[in-house]
């Protein structure tokens, strides 16, 4: 178990800046997950902590030592990476085995690292073969066999599932959790999948454009995501994201939608009368009765059953679209005219113009230790 | 952790830094090749300078006197005639031979790649052997060829010997070695050519002629143009198959720029001269590898985002 | 795809015909001539009927002729060794000279790396003569003159870029990831080169020491300004063979045979990987 700094990283491509200014820490034996989209600097930055690309500034400290003028082979690394990278003329055995033999270790202890491996990734009766006569899931699984072989201390994946069917995913973000932790190293992670980034984080951190955005604990980043952006990057069905002004009333500040009135209870005086988005989790709205308190009417477009739950599309009296998720087997409308109903506790409020969060209600509930 | 990072280094000794690397491997391959670079730079010296070699004493700096020379010189006009005509042709017809060779055997089949096989033939022979082959075919006493010559009422046709069909002979002989050049390349390029085009033309009933003109020529030029350039920077340096075959000769028939400088270093001893001719080749080349590095760069460039 | 007429596939078969025939005939009557004696080929008309004899191969390989005016020796032999000679060193040095280069220039963009590149490349362009008539000189102070070690050093004009620039292509093609996780899993930049880079472009590699060999054997104008009779490879040899008098023509024939054979016989087993070669990897095969 080591600890990984990154500060001020820095990294140029022509007059492309891929890094800008990053600086990121990783405790020891946690799993940080790196989420964003595709070219967003994710694996340029894991390739720089492995040492086969170099940073333009800033500095790398792998369990506190600075990593400038140590060579890849000397960090003390395991790498998955997302195409496999395979040694494409050596068999599944030589490959696990690659981490072993730089150590120069005897023929039996290698071969029994690579058995011990190999068994607990399900791997051990493919082992003579050639990456070319293995599945695409053997491959995957030789991938990070051998990215765990050398029990390294700092274990670097590169979306490692991305390359495989859902099937097997599903599978793997189920056993990866068991895995990591039993190596009991410190991980970092890169997925574009935000559920394999909620199941297998410690803390996940947002990266987009050679940035950082936010950085916290699934729950954390779900609940309280720090612009509208990552609000849309996390959820499925995608969040309902509709432009208001909230008001003041009353009973505290309020917005409409549809002529109904939604209570935000906690946001602060200052967004009164501003223009902002305000952010309502599919699964945060629900179907409800006519006359039924804050029953906001719209119809009913249409339905898409997914595997656990039902998302419907339906359409507010002034054309705009919401998402609502059920979990699948509840009663719902299918079509025609309905109501629904907002628990403005759980909305989340934008600024319009940054896409800043300004405020959410479900922050101060995490704290509460209601939710997640 | 055992051993700190900085320690399994030190351990491991010897070293190259990781910015150093590239150079290191490469220098070897650059020495080699700015061994080459120094008589490089030496002929661009000779070429401004009065340079005998039979009369060494004299020799001085005329500056541009050996290429003014030239403007009035008819050998080096007759040489820049001889270069071009030479060039032209072969190019040309090898260029319309290879695609017409290269279009009959677009399709794959045991007979067609059995056939390009065999054109690779006569593009592996050496050019000098391919010219000595050609010399004893051609030869008066007894060669096959003169013995065609012969019967189809030519008598006395004596190909490379005669300054009226010398230039024939030695072209024909360059289309027998690099006809096959072009041929390969823009086989390769015909049978890379996508389908579709062809598929829908055909579903279409668009006319052969049409899709040739319309379709296989635009898209296989690239390809034309990289087996031209390639040819024409070849072909105008053409040394091997016109010194074997007949020197230069007869008279300054085939004096095209290499045999020309040639002649004039060892026969005629003119270093300078011989000096100034390669510099000019050396700028038609330089200036014609220049199209072709780029174009060349652009294909890579292609084919690296294709695949 | 289309439809065949008769008439085109009789244009289509006749045309073949001519053109193997134009191709191939020059090689086969060479070789016929090379089981002929002078008797035989100055036959008229000539004849493709005749008793094949060893004779012209034997004079070559002993290195005695025989004839009614004495004994006269023929030096092919040594120029066929200096061929294979300078041929198969030329490659080996040009390998060990671009292979390592090609790796820094596949693997690693520094400074300057194209253009140096490029520089190599233009060296397979440039008129030879205009290196060659300056280096006799140079070779003289030296003491290269009309040497192997000359040689072979004015050979890596044509092997280096050759080996250099096919060779990094096969590099390129080799994904840098599948380095770098060697790399990672704790191996040097040398254990990678050599465990993972070079067993990768094996193939490719070779293929590009066979075209260098096929390039070095069929030059001839390296060794004709430089190399003295006892240093010429076949292709300077053979033309020096014209000339000298009491020489049968079936002799040349056979020495012609044995010096295109080689290089024949390597095209016929690499020809997957001719077209790459030969367009310096501009055209993939």
């Amino acid at each position: 178990m080591t600890t990984l700094q990154l500060k001020n990283i820095v990294k140029r491509y022509k007059s492309q800046t891929v890094l800008d200014d990053l600086s990121l820490s990783v405790a020891d034996g946690e799993t940080l997950v790196l989420f964003g989209p595709s070219g967003a600097g994710k694996t340029v930055l894991l390739r720089m902590v492995a040492g086969v690309i170099e940073p333009d500034e800033g500095q790398i400290l792998i369990g506190g030592e600075d990593m400038a003028e140590v060579d890849a082979e000397h960090r003390g690394i395991g790498m998955a990476f997302q195409n496999f990278a395979l040694f494409p003329h050596m068999s599944a055995f030589d490959n696990i085995a690659s981490p072993l033999t730089a150590t120069r270790s005897s023929k039996d202890a290698i071969a029994a690292g690579v058995q011990k491996v190999a068994k607990l990734l399900k791997i051990d009766h493919v082992l003579s073969h050639h990456p070319k006569a293995l599945s695409n899931g053997q491959k995957q699984r030789t991938a990070l066999a051998r990215a765990l072989a050398g029990s390294p201390p700092l274990l670097l994946l590169d979306d490692p599932l991305r390359n495989v069917d859902a099937k097997l995913r599903f599978e793997m973000r189920l056993e990866l959790p068991r895995l990591l932790a039993a190596q009991g190293a410190t991980v970092v992670y890169v997925t574009q999948d935000y559920k394999e980034a909620m199941a297998l984080g410690d803390r996940i951190a947002v990266m987009s454009q050679g940035r950082i955005r936010q950085i916290g604990t699934p729950a954390e980043i779900y609940l309280a995501p720090a612009d509208i952006e990552i609000a849309r990057l996390f959820g499925d069905p995608t969040i309902n994201l509709l432009d208001v002004v909230p008001k003041e009333g009353p009973d505290g500040i309020y917005v409409e939608l549809s002529d109904v009135r939604i209570a935000l209870p906690g946001m602060p005086g200052a967004v009164v009368g501003k223009s902002c988005v305000i952010g309502l989790r599919p699964e945060a709205i629900v179907f409800t009765k006519a006359g039924a308190p804050g029953a906001i009417p719209v119809a009913v477009e249409a339905e898409t059953p997914l595997n656990e739950k039902t998302v419907t599309l339906v359409m507010t009296m002034r054309k705009r679209e919401v998402l609502v998720s059920r979990p699948a087997g509840t009663p719902g409308p299918a079509s025609g005219p309905a109501h629904i109903a907002v628990d403005g506790r759980t909305a989340f409020l934008f600024d319009k113009q940054s896409g800043a969060l300004i405020a959410s209600a479900a922050a101060s509930m995490t704290r509460n230790g209601e939710a997640a | 952790m055992a051993s700190t990072a900085r320690e399994r280094k030190a351990a491991s000794g010897f070293r190259i830094s990781r910015k150093a690397l590239p150079y290191v491997l490469s220098l070897p391959a650059l020495l080699v090749c700015i061994g080459i670079l120094v008589p490089f730079l030496s002929a661009v010296v000779y070429s401004f300078q009065r340079y005998r070699l039979s009369q060494p004493w004299a020799r001085q700096f005329n500056w541009g006197d050996n290429y003014i020379n030239f403007m009035t010189d008819p050998g080096f006009w007759n040489t820049l005639k001889v270069s071009l005509i030479y060039a032209g042709t072969t190019v040309t017809l090898e260029l319309i031979l290879g695609l017409g060779i290269a279009l009959l055997l677009q399709r794959r089949s045991t007979v067609n790649n059995f056939v390009s096989i065999m054109l690779l033939m006569p593009l592996m022979t050496a050019p000098a052997l391919a010219a000595l082959m050609w010399k004893l075919m051609t030869n008066p006493g007894f060669g096959i060829l003169s013995y065609f010559a012969s019967l189809i009422g030519l008598e006395d046709f004596r190909w490379a010997s005669s300054p009226s069909s010398a230039l024939f002979t030695v072209v024909l002989v360059d289309i027998w070695v690099y006809t096959p050049f072009i041929m390969i390349l823009l086989l390769a390029g015909l049978r890379s050519l996508p389908t579709q085009p062809f598929e829908a033309a055909a579903l279409d009933g668009v006319p052969r002629t049409f899709v040739f003109f319309r379709i296989t020529l635009p898209m296989l030029t690239p390809y034309i143009l990289t087996a031209t350039l390639f040819r024409l920077l070849d072909s105008i340096q053409q040394f091997d198959i016109i010194y074997a075959m007949t020197q230069g000769g007869p008279g300054d028939t085939l004096t095209v720029f290499q045999v020309e400088a040639y002649l004039n270093f060892f026969q005629s001893t003119n270093v300078g001269r011989s000096a100034a001719l390669m510099v000019i080749l050396w700028a038609i080349t330089y200036f014609l590898s220049n199209v072709f590095i780029k174009h060349w760069l652009r294909l890579r460039e292609r084919a690296r985002g294709e695949s | 795809m289309e439809t065949t007429s008769t008439f085109e596939k009789i244009f289509r078969g006749t045309a073949l015909l001519l053109i193997v025939l134009f191709f191939m005939f020059p090689i086969l009557w060479i070789f016929l001539m090379s089981f002929q004696t002078n008797e035989t080929i100055l036959r008229i008309p000539p004849s493709v009927v005749f008793t094949p004899t060893f004779e012209n191969y034997q004079a070559l390989i002993t290195g005695k002729l025989t004839s009614a005016a004495g004994t006269l020796d023929i030096a092919f032999m040594r120029n066929l060794g200096n061929s294979v000679f300078l041929s198969v060193a030329s490659v080996a040095v040009a390998l060990v000279l671009g292979v390592p280069a090609a790796y820094a220039f596949a693997r690693h963009k520094f400074r300057g790396s194209e253009d140096i590149a490029f520089t190599l490349l233009s060296f397979r362009f440039a008129p030879p003569l205009l290196v060659l008539l300056p280096l006799t000189q140079y070779f003289q102070w030296l003491g290269l003159a009309d040497t192997y070690f000359g040689l072979i050093w004015v050979y890596q004009l044509i092997c280096l870029p050759l080996i250099l620039w096919i060779v990094r292509g096969y590099f390129e093609d080799i994904s840098a990831d599948v380095e770098y996780a060697y790399r990672i899993a704790g191996h040097s930049w040398f254990a990678t080169f050599r465990k993972i880079a070079l067993p990768l472009a094996g193939p490719g590699i070779a293929a590009a020491g066979l075209l260098a060999f096929i390039f070095a054997w069929n030059n001839f104008v390296f060794a004709l300004v430089l190399a003295s009779a006892d240093k010429q490879p076949v292709t300077v040899g053979a033309l020096a063979f014209v000339t000298a008098s009491g020489i049968q023509y079936g002799q040349i024939a056979a020495a012609i045979v044995l010096s295109i054979t080689p290089t024949l016989a390597i095209a016929l087993y690499a020809q997957r990987y001719l077209v790459e070669g030969l367009s310096l990897g501009a055209v993939k095969g």
